[in-house]
């Protein structure tokens, strides 16, 4: 691992399980940088929005859903946690790493679940190291 | 429809290792309800491509662009001013569109993005299947809708086989048996009796045996 490496984590989240401003909800980290993308379900978040995260420098992308049965538009988390799956697929093809990208079904409004994904996934980033393509 | 499937990154990488600058080139019609070239695979394979080539450190410019329908001359003139600016263009139709760009501009290699499957249905969302082989000499009448042709894994006219069970072939049980289906249908529309005709041997010339077809409507040709 690069000594210095301050992981560059891209949250896209759906407004109905975090409503809030995320970088101001949860405690800072000085071992990252967040930044988030608020959208009106998560089945919004396209293939193209990952991948061009990743282009523009990011090491991981999160993406927060609403848990499995309590989507306001019924589907929209299911839809997204395939797309996921399907740019996983992609970004190991392309010898990216898959494991850059993680969905995480949130309840509403808990800042500290989301706290403890963006932890988690900013200490397995670290080890997977900064992005090849970034 | 004409369905068709995206390449392999990895395919595609290769064919285009010569060139520095080229035009992902989509088309807004069958490729693009197949999920195989429309404007989104278009932005997406050109994001993983951008990618893939930065990680390996390779310099190469990526242009996207999505015309209606790439086999038709009055929809590939707009691609013009792109194509002029690279030096090669993934064409992500069918192979139909690919040799129609092809054709158009002569001086550009034209290379496919996207291999062309079959012409099929969309069965529901995500899910197409072969429903015609394009034979040229169509026996739908007979058989109550379900073409045996392309849907029976034994191309049978007078079937069916007696190997299909509970609805499903043989040759690969994941298949609906095409028999299955002319009989249910037949027996709904009071036509069984199309059963008891003999069908003669399929007359093959109408087909590709014959060579590339045309199709000329002189009605329409100033």
């Amino acid at each position: 691992m690069e000594k210095n490496f301050k992981p560059q984590i891209t949250v896209f989240h759906c407004i109905n399980c975090f409503s809030g401003d995320l970088e101001s909800s949860i405690p800072s980290r000085s071992d990252g940088v967040l930044k988030s993308v608020k959208m009106a379900c998560s089945s919004m978040v396209k293939d193209v929005f990952l991948l061009r995260a990743f282009e523009s420098g990011s090491d991981a992308v999160i993406v927060m859903v609403c848990p499995e049965g309590q989507c306001r538009y019924v589907e929209g988390n299911i839809r997204a946690k395939k797309r996921i799956e399907w740019v996983k697929k992609l970004l190991d093809e392309i010898e990216l790493d898959g494991r850059r990208l993680s969905l995480h079904p949130i309840d509403s409004g808990d800042p500290d679940a989301a706290t403890g994904i963006i932890g988690r996934v900013l200490s397995e980033v670290s080890a997977l190291g900064p992005n090849p393509a970034g | 429809m004409i369905v068709g499937e995206q390449k392999p990154i990895g395919e595609i990488k290769q064919i285009l290792s010569p060139y520095k600058r080229v035009l992902v080139l989509g088309c807004g019609t069958c490729v693009k309800t197949c999920f195989a070239g429309g404007e989104d695979e278009v932005a997406v394979l050109s994001s993983a491509l951008r990618l893939v080539f930065k990680k390996e450190g390779r310099e190469i410019t990526i242009e996207e662009l999505t015309v209606e329908r790439q086999c038709e001359d009055e929809f590939i003139r707009e691609a013009a001013p792109a194509v002029s600016n690279n030096a090669a263009v993934l064409s992500l139709a069918c192979g139909a569109g690919v040799q129609a760009i092809a054709r158009r501009f002569i001086d550009v290699p034209v290379l496919p993005g996207v291999n062309t499957t079959f012409i099929g249905v969309l069965e529901k969302q995500g899910l197409f299947t072969e429903e015609c082989l394009g034979c040229g000499d169509c026996k739908l009448a007979v058989f109550g809708g379900v073409c045996p042709v392309t849907r029976c894994s034994k191309k049978l006219l007078n079937g069916p086989c007696g190997g299909s069970r509970a609805g499903k072939c043989e040759v690969n049980p994941e298949t609906d048996c095409a028999w299955q289906f002319i009989i249910s249908r037949l027996e709904v529309l009071g036509q069984l009796d199309n059963l008891r005709k003999y069908n003669p041997p399929k007359d093959w010339r109408a087909s590709h045996a014959g060579g590339p077809r045309k199709l000329v409507r002189e009605d329409h040709i100033i």
